[in-house]
């Protein structure tokens, strides 16, 4: 009936994005440290809430991206006994986390430090550990692993708890992800917890079925965690689980890696860019010159910086779609 | 017509080496090809045992499963994956071209030998049943697409549903069985001139495709047909056909003019095939070969698209400019932020072509693809070793695996596969997974 699930979640630790999350001038500043201690306290009761269910954690560092704990992990019979006032799993889970995250911060120099954030590496990492317990394989049950009854596989989500920006260099890479967890029928939840609104999540959550919410009030970050994360996908239809309002599907363009809304897009290979160019840059193909003539006209004015007057106007009307280019 | 007889010969020659290259190796089991083989073996003379050319190509697929010493399949199963490796390998890196604007026109029989019952339940039953998936198949691939349906039925061509790029439209004009029962002789070329003239329109950039579901082995038409073929040629339409019951000289005729595919379903399992290895986006050199001296003329186009901005059910009720309706979800157009309901449309104000983003991105690991992985073949390179798997953490066997026959081109014997780029070790699944369901390098991020 009830059945496990199984969540991966994916931390953004950006130094950077953390630094300025903490400073007092922001209305609830959040810093690593507390943010760590209610992400722990979420985990704990995710593994509390049913015995099978299963945990795995990434994080995305500048350059680079980690697993930090998975519940498969084998080496898990650490020698030290620990508090005897702890419940051993939620013990484990936590020391685990907190020495990787701080070796992992340890071993970043200043050079990698203003490196992009390793969010699409976390993210794919995190759809192959998913696709790797969905299918057992033989090798690694004879690793030792329990042979699992494909009835009580666990049900999968991914959690993204984001503090950067969007990264549009990585717009493609995102798409590709999003459609494998839709292929995988894997929900992505999004909780940004610091800077604007990510459209690429935004997306990822409106596609994969999950939820996108974005913290206002920082210093309730566990009690909306709990709420809205914590219920399996199953339960969830039953409740008011927060919905975005708003979806913007707005896409990177591919030559300047701009956000655009409005593209130029190459009819062979569909590539956008944000202004008409001669030749596409992907597939080469040439296009004709009657066509960049006619889209120039179309250029916003601050695009275009030349005079704009003469299309205040009114917009034009003839389509500027996939017809044959008219020369005019 | 000198340069039509030119292209004629020119075409000749073609097929002739390709049925030398295909007697080379006939132990390969490319099905199309093999048709083409046996056909002409038929042609000469009775020497083949076969007693029909389609069933030439059949290979049952427990031969080609072979248990090792021990009785294990595990040897099978990792040569089965070596051969999907290699075939990744060779795969042209630079069929980049594709077209992705698809227009196709399905035509289904109608006609009374689609009550059959060679497969089951019937021919009709059952090529309804198919079309259906291919056309949600189809549409998740292929999202700007449009396709339209066409049936042959009583010596007519019947419009069953127009083009549209809503693949619910389609499936609605399948849905309702009573209405296309089959009844009297199909006429191809009626069917073919009705789906050519609502095609003529589309704009060049765009592919035009026809797919015949064929189940008769006649055609009643009202004129010469191949004035209809001459015609698809030169409307650059591809047509592909396939065949349920056995080789026409026509349709195949039609299929290799045009640059299109053919083939006989042999059971239910090989209809589905056929049908399926035409979803993905044909290259385009293709396309340019069949249409010869046309090829260079500029069939690409760049165009202005929106991206818009999608409203929930819990905003605030507008008009939507398309139908005039009061509602509350929709999506606004970003250049003059009119309100409409679906998406991919025209803008009713501006004339803009609004599509949603994830539509456009859902074609682009075509044209990045994963860089092939490296299998790993020795531990001994001086080199640190991962212990585990990049992506997913699993660890890696110490010792090459037992069975060390397995060493296939290509295949890793101690299950390692690296990447060119970013010099991490993959295990065997994550290779797999990698390439075909992701694409995209979780060490690299691209």
């Amino acid at each position: 009936m009830d059945q496990p699930s199984h969540i991966s979640v994916i931390l953004d630790l950006s130094p950077s994005q953390w630094h300025l999350s903490s400073l007092p001038q922001n209305p609830y500043p959040l810093s690593l440290k507390s943010f760590l201690a209610q992400v722990l306290a979420f985990l704990n009761l995710h593994i509390a809430s049913k015995h099978e269910n299963t945990l795995a954690i990434f994080g995305a560092f500048p350059g680079k991206s980690v697993m930090l704990y998975s519940s498969t992990d084998p080496a898990s019979d650490s020698s030290d006994s620990g508090s005897p006032n702890i419940y051993r799993p939620f013990e484990i889970v936590d020391s685990r986390v907190v020495t990787r995250i701080e070796e992992e911060l340890e071993s970043i120099d200043d050079s990698q430090e203003e490196a992009p954030i390793g969010l699409v590496g976390a993210l794919t990492k995190a759809l192959c550990y998913i696709n790797r317990i969905k299918h057992p394989t033989p090798s690694t049950q004879s690793n030792g692993t329990t042979v699992e009854d494909p009835a009580t596989l666990p049900d999968p989500r991914i959690l993204i708890l984001s503090v950067s920006p969007d990264l549009s260099t990585s717009y493609i890479p995102i798409m590709n992800s999003i459609f494998s967890a839709q292929k995988l029928k894997i929900i992505i939840d999004v909780c940004k917890i610091y800077g604007p609104d990510t459209v690429f999540l935004e997306q990822a959550a409106h596609l994969t079925g999950g939820s996108y919410v974005y913290l206002e009030r920082r210093d309730a970050l566990l009690q909306h965690l709990v709420m809205s994360h914590l219920p399996s996908p199953a339960l969830r239809k039953l409740m008011a689980v927060p919905t975005q309002d708003k979806i913007d599907f707005r896409a990177a363009c591919f030559c300047h890696k701009n956000i655009v809304d409005v593209g130029f897009v190459c009819s062979v290979c569909l590539s956008i860019f944000c202004r008409p160019v001669a030749v596409c840059t992907t597939c080469r193909t040439k296009f004709p010159m009657s066509t960049l003539r006619r889209l120039d006209a179309y250029l916003p004015r601050a695009a275009k910086q030349a005079n704009g007057t003469a299309k205040t106007s009114a917009p034009p009307t003839p389509t500027a779609t996939g017809l044959p280019s008219t020369p005019r | 017509m000198p340069p039509r007889q030119a292209d004629d010969y020119a075409d000749e020659s073609d097929s002739d080496i390709d049925i030398l290259e295909d007697s080379g190796n006939r132990s390969k089991k490319g099905k199309g090809k093999a048709i083409d083989r046996s056909k002409k073996d038929k042609g000469k003379g009775k020497s083949s045992e076969q007693p029909y050319a389609w069933e030439a190509s059949y290979t049952r697929s427990w031969d080609t499963v072979q248990e090792d010493e021990a009785g294990s399949l595990t040897t099978a199963v990792a040569d089965l994956l070596a051969r999907n490796r290699r075939r990744r390998l060779l795969a042209p890196a630079d069929a980049i071209r594709r077209t992705i604007i698809r227009h196709l026109i399905i035509i289904l029989d109608l006609s009374l030998s689609m009550l059959d019952r060679d497969m089951r339940p019937t021919r009709f039953d059952l090529s309804l049943e198919y079309a259906r998936e291919f056309i949600v198949e189809w549409f998740d691939q292929n999202p700007l697409g449009q396709i339209g349906l066409v049936g042959m039925r009583a010596g007519l061509g019947e419009r069953l549903s127009e083009m549209s790029g809503n693949p619910q439209d389609v499936l609605k004009a399948i849905s309702e069985r009573h209405r296309l029962e089959p009844a009297g002789e199909p006429s191809l070329q009626n069917a073919i001139e009705m789906a050519r003239g609502s095609m003529g329109h589309l704009p060049t950039h765009s592919s035009r495709e026809i797919l015949i579901i064929f189940g008769s082995l006649t055609t009643v038409d009202p004129g010469n047909i191949l004035e209809t073929l001459e015609r698809c040629v030169q409307d650059r339409i591809r047509v592909s056909v396939v065949a349920l019951a056995a080789e026409m000289k026509v349709c195949r005729e039609f299929c290799d003019k045009t640059g299109g595919q053919f083939g006989v379903a042999m059971n239910e399992g090989h209809f589905k095939d056929l049908l399926f290895e035409l979803i993905p986006p044909p290259a385009q050199r293709a396309l340019s070969r069949a249409a010869g001296a046309g090829a260079n003329k500029p069939d690409a186009d760049l165009m202005m698209m929106g991206f818009p901005v999608r409203l929930p059910d819990t905003s605030p009720p507008a008009l939507c400019v398309c139908h005039s309706e009061l509602k509350s979800e929709g999506f606004l157009c970003p250049r003059c932020s009119a309100k409409v309901c679906d998406v991919p449309t025209d803008c009713d104000i501006c004339g803009l072509m609004i599509v949603s983003s994830p539509h456009l991105a859902r074609s682009y690991h075509h044209l990045f693809p994963v860089k092939p992985y490296q299998a790993v073949t020795t531990l001994e390179e001086g080199s640190a070793f991962a212990k585990s798997c990049h992506a997913c953490a699993r660890s890696f066997p110490d010792a090459p695996l037992a069975s060390s026959t397995a060493t296939a081109e290509g295949m890793s014997p101690i299950g390692r596969y690296r990447c060119p780029d970013c010099q991490h070790d993959f295990c065997t699944e994550c290779d797999v997974f990698i390439h075909d369901v992701v694409h995209c390098c979780p060490g690299c991020g691209k």
